[in-house]
């Protein structure tokens, strides 16, 4: 262990310290305070699970989560199988679609629903012109819209896990269950599922923690009574009801410590059981069955109805982005280019904005990134588990909490809050494990010979990271840069809190277009630009040859 | 071609991070300064920003920087100048009715400032305050509260416009009205106020139980009902400022206002932040806003202007856009022309219940909303079993008594869950008397 690891370890500590475990600490001991005196104690703590709006707001949190769940498993588990198991053409096409969803940002989702499935949207319109239906149907205002609008867009996470799960199972195990006698369903429900049960766990607990870090979709669809939207509103509606603002920072932190239980539970689960084969012999493609044609009829139609849900968002962006007044008509009749010509020309501060933060935040991802990945693979540092860890949770970290507290943390004392660059800083504080997780597997796949053989030459370390090392990794960095930067890109839930007059950035512009004002071409154009920014971003990345799941799942995990 | 991609996306990553230099290169020109915050819409914020831009330039030769943040509803502004505690991060105080300049100027959070052109603007109109007489705030743009509704959407659903605050509590509109939270929108809070006002407060408190169980939702500001409104997804929204039909059906959306029988006027004024850091520049940008220049940016911001010399035929001639759309609008040449009747209004009984009124309306209306609702259902529904079982000539003197307990307990106390007990006691004293 050499000094020089140790002080980058020391350096990158502080770093999380400074950046990640002193504003959320904060947070925390904010929420024991009691308003009005100097007092601390366990009091609004109290009050939240004896009142009974709070407790109800909990309620239909977790309610919204058990539904989510449900719904993405009854959808993605036979989705996953037929992606990973049956042999059929167009599977890079179905599986890029129905993934999509991962980078695109979820309030795109829920305009583009409302536009197309909304009371005098285009489905209610084209129904009630042919005469099937005389009033309009609520296809999405109430749970059953949040739980079909989230579950569109937390479905990739399950599909991923478990298509990579039914790929990677030894098929000895499965074909001993066939010589018993144990076929088809039985096989399935006993055999194979149960082999998969990490790779579900990983996606379903991120899926079920969505609905704690989701404010923006309720509000949007008037349904308040959820926990991050009532933390939102409690803290951005009310700036001197020091009360309420305590209260919604403690459904952030009952939030926030949801999250983390249930992360760490299903990563003990997992840890806990073992779920490895002893023998090595799975193919690369895994066990592929050629289905009936029965089957395969059924597994085209059911593909290509959550693909077609799928590529509703860019559609009816696009059609809204490039129109006006597009009401009670089920397709628009105005076209324009006004929308773009508003954005683009009267107010390019936004998009400016966006890349500005992104690209600095992208910055210190790979400044901290790289070195973070360097001492968590390659040395022995005592605590680089612990960075790694801390670094992980942030996955499971809703980012109205970030948000939050980076604005107690740094408004007083340390005044960073008063300055742009907290924009940057925070973006990169939220985003912190995804250029990491990519980083650490390129660095897993480097073999350790390639660089003692340049150190025994006498390069020393750090000529040795950028002469063999870093030209080796740069596939994987290439594409945690990438994907880091589309994160980045659409993050709101921490930006909002942040933002100051002249800071907005895309996100941000949708969201007050949308709500404030009659605006929601411009807003549809905005998405419809983030959409295209993140698809050719997409392309550079399955270009470089990363892939999308990879990127975003972190390969490290296999 | 491995090497060939992996160059193009190096490229590709460049050239993103060549787009940032410009920003990291210094502004080497100093302009002036001038920060606004307030509730006013953004095409208001976007119209004067380009004309005091253009004024700025040609009086002084030089550029004049100017950040608008809105951070929400009349009370959310009012509460983000509070938080700022005297060293505000803005000069101006742009929009907002009376009741919210009153209380910045009880807790001393803005500074007298007589603009030129202030003499412009009526002291009073139909007994409503327009100015302040110590010079605190002034109105720059008046509006009345008025309701909104789709022609469009209600024709399709074969109903009538409804025309009074009372028409709206019928059934027929039930699940078809939108509306805010007082703590959102400063419209809503004013609509609370005039009902108190008019009708008294525990009239008013009825009602507004009533109105919240014939909404389909509780909407997120009062633009956010003007958007649901307008594209059709509930066709009537309560508490809207007057000038958003105009706005929308300039936007070509098939809306029309309503000005319900008890209303009053909003006088949307602006006002000099105490501490303001750039106060020289402020005072500039308020004495152009009561400008003839100004005015027509006001107007061109979608809100009606409030000098007294202002007629939208001779602006139309000048081709100020909007003036075509307001004329039509208000059916009249002047905003002060208009014929209209107010409430008597106590603004002084208004500023000092703000935050308590907002209080109650989120407490005891909008955070029961279910059990509000599944309360009056129930009621209802045992209501007209009491009045089929009359119809069949049975005793239902007992019933009766207590299903109107039910309903008083719903109405005047807001104890929901008793009301609902009532109505259950009711209902079993149908069966058995």
């Amino acid at each position: 262990m050499s000094r020089g690891n140790v002080i980058l370890a020391a350096l990158l500590w502080a770093i999380i310290a400074f950046f990640v475990l002193y504003p959320l600490s904060i947070l925390v001991l904010e929420s024991f305070k009691i308003s009005g005196t100097d007092n601390w104690g366990l009091n609004n703590y109290v009050e939240f699970f004896r009142d009974t709006y709070y407790l109800k707001t909990f309620g239909n949190t977790l309610l919204l989560s058990t539904l989510l769940l449900l719904t993405t498993t009854i959808f993605g588990v036979p989705l996953a199988y037929i992606l990973a198991r049956y042999r059929h053409r167009g599977k890079t096409v179905f599986t890029a679609l129905i993934l999509l969803p991962i980078v695109l940002p979820a309030f795109a989702g829920v305009f583009a629903f409302i536009i197309f499935f909304g009371k005098y949207g285009t489905l209610n319109l084209l129904l009630m012109d042919i005469g099937i239906i005389e009033e309009p149907v609520n296809f999405i205002y109430g749970l059953h819209g949040l739980v079909f609008i989230q579950a569109l867009h937390m479905l990739p996470f399950i599909v991923l896990g478990l298509s990579a799960g039914f790929t990677n199972i030894d098929p000895s195990f499965e074909e001993a269950a066939e010589v018993e006698g144990a076929s088809g369903f039985r096989r399935f429900f006993t055999i194979t599922l149960p082999l998969c049960t990490p790779s579900y766990l990983a996606g379903a607990v991120l899926v079920f923690l969505w609905p704690f870090t989701d404010w923006l979709t309720p509000l949007i669809l008037g349904q308040v009574d959820f926990l991050p939207s009532v933390s939102y509103i409690n803290i951005s509606y009310h700036f001197t009801d020091v009360h309420r603002k305590y209260m919604g920072i403690v459904a952030t932190v009952v939030s926030a410590v949801v999250c983390i239980s249930l992360f760490l539970l299903a990563r003990w689960w997992v840890e806990k059981r073992k779920y490895t084969g002893l023998s090595k012999g799975t193919t690369s493609e895994g066990r592929v069955v050629e289905p009936s044609p029965f089957v395969r009829l059924g597994a085209y139609v059911f593909m290509a109805f959550i693909a077609v849900l799928v590529l509703l968002i860019p559609i009816v962006l696009g059609l809204s982005a490039f129109s006006r007044r597009w009401v009670f008509e089920p397709f628009p009749t105005y076209w324009t280019l006004e929308n773009f010509r508003l954005i683009l020309l009267e107010s390019p501060g936004l998009v400016k904005n966006s890349f500005l933060f992104s690209g600095i935040a992208l910055l210190f991802g790979i400044a901290f990134g790289l070195p973070a990945a360097y001492l968590i693979v390659r040395t022995r540092v005592p605590g680089k588990d612990a960075l790694d860890f801390v670094i992980t949770l942030m996955l499971a970290f809703p980012g109205i909490a970030v948000g939050v507290s980076y604005l107690l943390a740094f408004w007083q004392g340390i005044p960073l809050a008063t300055h742009w660059i907290i924009m940057p800083l925070a973006l990169f504080a939220r985003r912190l494990p995804y250029f990491l997780r990519m980083a650490h597997s390129s660095y897993l796949q480097l073999d350790p010979s390639l660089e003692e053989a340049s150190e025994v030459s006498g390069a020393g370390k750090i000529r040795t990271f950028f002469s063999i090392s870093l030209p080796l990794l740069l596939k994987g960095v290439l594409v945690g840069v990438v994907m880091f930067f589309i994160m980045a890109f659409q993050e709101i839930s921490t930006a909002i809190f942040l933002y100051r007059g002249g800071w907005e950035t895309l996100p941000i512009g949708i969201y007050l277009n949308w709500h404030r004002g009659m605006e929601f071409g411009i807003a549809a154009a905005m998405a419809f630009l983030m959409i295209v920014i993140t698809f050719i971003l997409l392309m550079i990345i399955s270009r470089i040859g990363g892939g999308v799941l990879k990127a975003a799942w972190g390969a490290g995990e296999n | 071609m491995r090497r060939g991609i992996l160059m193009t996306s190096m490229i590709a990553v460049l050239a993103i991070a060549l787009l940032f230099i410009p920003v990291f290169s210094p502004v080497v020109k100093a302009a002036d300064k001038i920060g606004w915050v307030g509730p006013v819409y953004k095409e208001l914020s976007a119209s004067l920003t380009k004309g005091f831009k253009a004024h700025y330039k040609k009086t002084y030769g030089k550029d004049v920087d100017i950040t608008f943040v809105r951070p929400g509803g009349w009370p959310v502004c009012l509460d983000k100048v509070r938080a700022w505690g005297g060293k505000p991060d803005a000069d101006i105080f742009l929009g907002a009715g009376a009741p919210a300049h009153e209380v910045l100027r009880q807790e001393g959070l803005i500074v007298p400032y007589k603009p030129e052109g202030w003499q412009k603007v009526p002291a009073d109109w139909h007994g409503m305050k327009v100015k302040d007489k110590d010079d605190y705030w002034t109105c720059f743009a008046p509006w009345i509260v008025t309701n909104l509704y789709n022609e469009k959407v209600l024709k399709k659903l074969r109903l009538p416009p409804p025309k009074t605050w009372h028409d709206l509590l019928n059934p027929i509109y039930r699940g078809n009205i939108v509306h805010t939270l007082p703590y959102a929108s400063g419209t809503m809070h004013e609509t609370i106020e005039i009902l108190m006002q008019a009708f008294g407060e525990e009239e008013a408190w009825r009602y507004l139980r009533l109105l919240a169980a014939q909404l389909a939702r509780f909407s997120t500001g009062s633009t956010d009902t003007t958007q649901l409104v307008a594209r059709g997804e509930v066709p009537i929204g309560v508490a809207q400022p007057q000038m958003n039909a105009m706005a929308a059906r300039k936007d070509g959306f098939p809306v029309r206002d309503l000005l319900p029988e008890k209303t009053i006027l909003v006088p949307e004024a602006v006002a000099l932040l105490k501490g303001a850091p750039n106060e020289a520049t402020g005072k500039i940008f308020l004495d152009w806003l009561f400008s003839p220049d100004g005015q027509k940016y006001v107007l061109e911001g979608r809100y009606f202007a409030a000098s007294d010399d202002v007629k939208f035929d001779a602006w139309e001639k000048e081709g100020v856009e909007m003036a075509t759309h307001a004329k039509k609008a208000l059916g009249a040449n002047s905003f002060w022309e208009l014929e209209v009747e107010f409430i008597e209004y106590d603004l002084d009984l208004a500023t000092k219940r703000w935050d308590e009124v907002n209080k109650k309306y989120e407490y005891e209306i909008y955070r029961k909303w279910g059990e509000l609702k599944s309360s009056l259902f129930l009621i209802e529904e045992v209501e007209g079993e009491v009045a089929a079982a009359k119809d069949q000539k049975m005793d239902v003197a007992k019933a009766d008594g207590k299903i109107k307990e039910a309903r008083r307990l719903f109405e005047i106390d807001g104890d929901y869950a008793a009301a609902r007990l009532a109505a259950s006691k009711a209902r079993a004293l149908l069966v058995a008397p």
